[in-house]
């Protein structure tokens, strides 16, 4: 294996999947076996991709290191680049470099119950911790908390569909929160009427209480969404080092070289790519422009 | 560490027994500025100078460079790097040195940086504050490592302290130029630095520095010198210790593209803008802001990420000076 960390990996594309009109679900593998066994990530580690001779960009990974053999990532088409990975069909080749980043403390979390709570593109990462606790089990319930725009903007809606009607049994609750009301939302409203239901993600807290002892949120959404969602968990006590986010920043190197993810000031520097993308609520306290 | 002396006679053979180790660069002057140049006569340096635009980060973090070309397809690299002698360093610029390792040496390591700070032969050599330097406050006026070797003037010669495994082999091998220290030259080496200690016309005061600088996030001076800023980024490129790079794919021909870093600044807007145009340091007043934080940040094991060189006050146009705005800052607590 090369010595170079800016040397990128050669993945074959073996499926793309139209999620909605802007995401697309691309899954991959590494075309050398030896490089594919060494990758070993954890829930909320990112990926840099590579389009040779057009560029880079880092993508969260939105499965889970329990479903081994392949790689997804869940792509928005943004800009430039995006725009590129947009046009490219199964059996294409893209390069990757990674995992990078912290990812999130899967193992400490363990026994304990995982409010989840995604806005928009937030789902994708926060896909990889979902599979991850239902298929390891080892976790006491989890939450789903997921605001989206549009019915037709609910990513892997299949999935959350399913979980909808079959979650209870796998551990796992799911609430939905759209805000354009559509024929198909209220079709789901009123077939999970305590569950789905016209607003923001936050009104998806009303009327819930939680063990706060026993309790860990994992947060990831737009930059507005933090905050919102943050005063809803102090509401109910939860200790700023039980949430968690992942947070996102311009990005070149992914490994604390290019300084492009640097925050914070005098007291407290930090490297999103390196540091994070996972850091605690007590981070944020500390780090002035984190959230 | 081991202390030789260098009489004024041998300087020439000794600078020429250098070429052996790679090609020698040291400052220049070229008009009313000095940079780091290929040398190959001890008569084109100018010993005397007080800074050089650009830093010695250039010779090991290019302005602009290729980090993977690609060919059939396939990113290749070249890594290895070509011996190198870089002669006549102060010490706030091996400092600075030392600053951009632990970054670029940290694992993983920049693999093009550390090839060719691996061989390269840093010389350190004595020098006089000006007008701008501030060094002393920092602490980064005396280097005590990050060097082969260290030559202090005197009188007749040079006072060279030896740094490193390299720098006694070339000692070793040049045996003949060196002779042992004598209790004079000690005495004029002691003079010497005192002297200087009580040259710095500008100093920093700096306990409670970072402490001081969070405090003051919303003070009114941040604005009224983000106002006076061309965020011109100047003083990003001259800085020792600014590092940040940009990325870009550049093709060649229909079926070669490098991929090439240059030096980003974090005044210029796009530094911290993601995708759908969501800046995170939307105003010149967050870029200006910003920078004197990074480079105030002090890091226990290593210091500030600033050396005190005087560099960005010399080369700013707005006449911004960087100790100033943090004194400014701190009156403003008060
Ligand atoms: C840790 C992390 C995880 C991410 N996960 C996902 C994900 O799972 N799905 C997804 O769709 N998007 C994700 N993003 C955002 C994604 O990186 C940007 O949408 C993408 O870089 C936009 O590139 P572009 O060339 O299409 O956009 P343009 O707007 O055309 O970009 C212009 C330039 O800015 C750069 N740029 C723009 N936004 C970013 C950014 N956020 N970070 C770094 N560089 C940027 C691009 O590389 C490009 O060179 C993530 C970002 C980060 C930092
Ligand atoms: S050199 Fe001076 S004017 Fe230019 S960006 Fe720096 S502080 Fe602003
Ligand atoms: S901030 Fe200014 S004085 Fe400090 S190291 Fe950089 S250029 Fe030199
Ligand atoms: S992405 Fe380059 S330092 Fe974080």
């Amino acid at each position: 294996m090369s010595e170079n960390p800016y040397q990128t990996y050669d993945a074959r594309i073996l499926e793309v999947k139209d999620l909605t009109s802007r995401e697309k679900l691309f899954t991959l593998r590494f075309l050398d076996p030896e490089v594919g066994e060494k990758f070993e990530f954890r829930p909320g580690q990112f990926v840099i991709v590579d389009i040779r001779g057009f560029g880079e960009f880092p993508i969260s990974i939105c499965s889970s290191p329990t479903r081994k053999g392949y790689l997804q990532l869940c792509i928005r088409k943004a800009g430039r680049m995006t725009k590129f990975i947009h046009k490219m069909k199964e059996g294409d080749i893209i390069g990757i470099r990674g995992p990078y980043g912290n990812g999130f403390p899967m193992e400490e979390m363990e026994g304990s119950n995982l409010i989840l709570v995604a806005g928009g593109l937030g789902m994708a990462p926060l896909r990889s911790v979902l599979w991850y606790a239902i298929d390891s089990g080892k976790y006491e319930h989890i939450w789903l908390l997921y605001g989206t725009k549009a019915y037709e903007d609910i990513l892997f809606r299949d999935e959350i569909i399913h979980l909808l009607k079959h979650g209870e049994a796998m551990n796992c609750s799911v609430k939905l929160a759209y805000e354009v009301e559509s024929p198909s939302c209220i079709y789901l409203e009123r077939g999970f009427s305590d569950r789905v239901c016209r607003g923001v993600v936050t009104d998806l807290f009303r009327g819930e209480e939680f063990d706060v002892e026993k309790t860990y949120a994992l947060i990831c959404g737009p930059p507005v969404m933090y905050k919102f969602v943050i005063r809803e968990l102090l509401d109910r006590k939860l200790s700023p080092g039980r949430i968690y986010m992942t947070l996102e920043r311009r990005m070149r190197c992914g490994i604390g070289k290019c300084g492009h993810c640097i925050v914070g000031t005098s007291t407290s520097i930090k490297y999103v790519c390196k540091d994070g993308p996972v850091f605690t609520y007590w981070d944020a306290l500390s780090t002035r422009g984190l959230i | 560490m081991r202390y030789i002396k260098l009489p004024s006679e041998n300087f020439e053979k000794f600078f020429k027994s250098l070429e052996a180790w790679g090609t020698v660069y040291a400052p220049v002057r070229k008009g009313s500025i000095y940079s780091f140049q290929e040398v190959h006569d001890p008569s084109e340096m100018a010993l005397d100078y007080n800074r050089t635009m650009l830093p010695p980060k250039k010779f090991f973090f290019r302005p602009k460079e290729a980090i993977l070309r690609l060919k059939n397809g396939r990113w290749e690299d070249e890594v290895e790097a070509e011996p190198m002698v870089l002669f006549g360093l102060h010490s706030c610029d091996i400092h600075g040195l030392k600053i951009l390792d632990r970054v670029y040496l940290d694992e993983p390591a920049d693999p093009y940086y550390k090839s060719r700070r691996e061989r390269t032969l840093i010389i350190g050599i004595s020098c006089m504050p000006d007008e701008y330097c501030f060094c002393k406050s920092l602490g980064t006026h005396f280097a005590m490592d990050g060097f082969d070797l260290f030559l202090h003037e005197l009188p007749d010669g040079w006072l060279v302290r030896i740094g490193s495994v390299r720098g006694h082999e070339i000692a070793w091998e040049n045996g003949e130029l060196f002779e042992e220290v004598t209790d004079e030259d000690l005495a004029n080496f002691k003079e010497f630095e005192e002297r200087r200690a009580n040259a710095f016309q500008k100093e920093l005061p700096q306990e409670g520095l970072a402490d001081m600088l969070d405090l003051a996030y919303n003070s009114p001076v941040w604005k009224k010198y983000a106002e006076i800023c061309l965020a011109c980024g100047n003083c990003n490129m001259v800085c020792p210790t600014c590092r940040c790079y940009e990325v870009c794919d550049r093709w060649m021909d229909a079926y070669k593209a490098v991929r090439e870093r240059r030096y980003d600044s974090c005044f210029m807007e796009n530094h911290g803008l993601v995708a759908g145009g969501h800046n995170f340091r939307p105003t010149r007043l967050d870029r200006f802001r910003h920078r004197y934080y990074c480079k105030s940040y002090f890091d226990p094991s290593a210091g500030y990420n600033c050396v005190g060189c005087g560099r960005c006050d010399e080369f700013c146009p707005a006449k911004i000076e960087h100790v100033k705005v943090l004194e400014e800052v701190r009156g403003s607590l008060k």
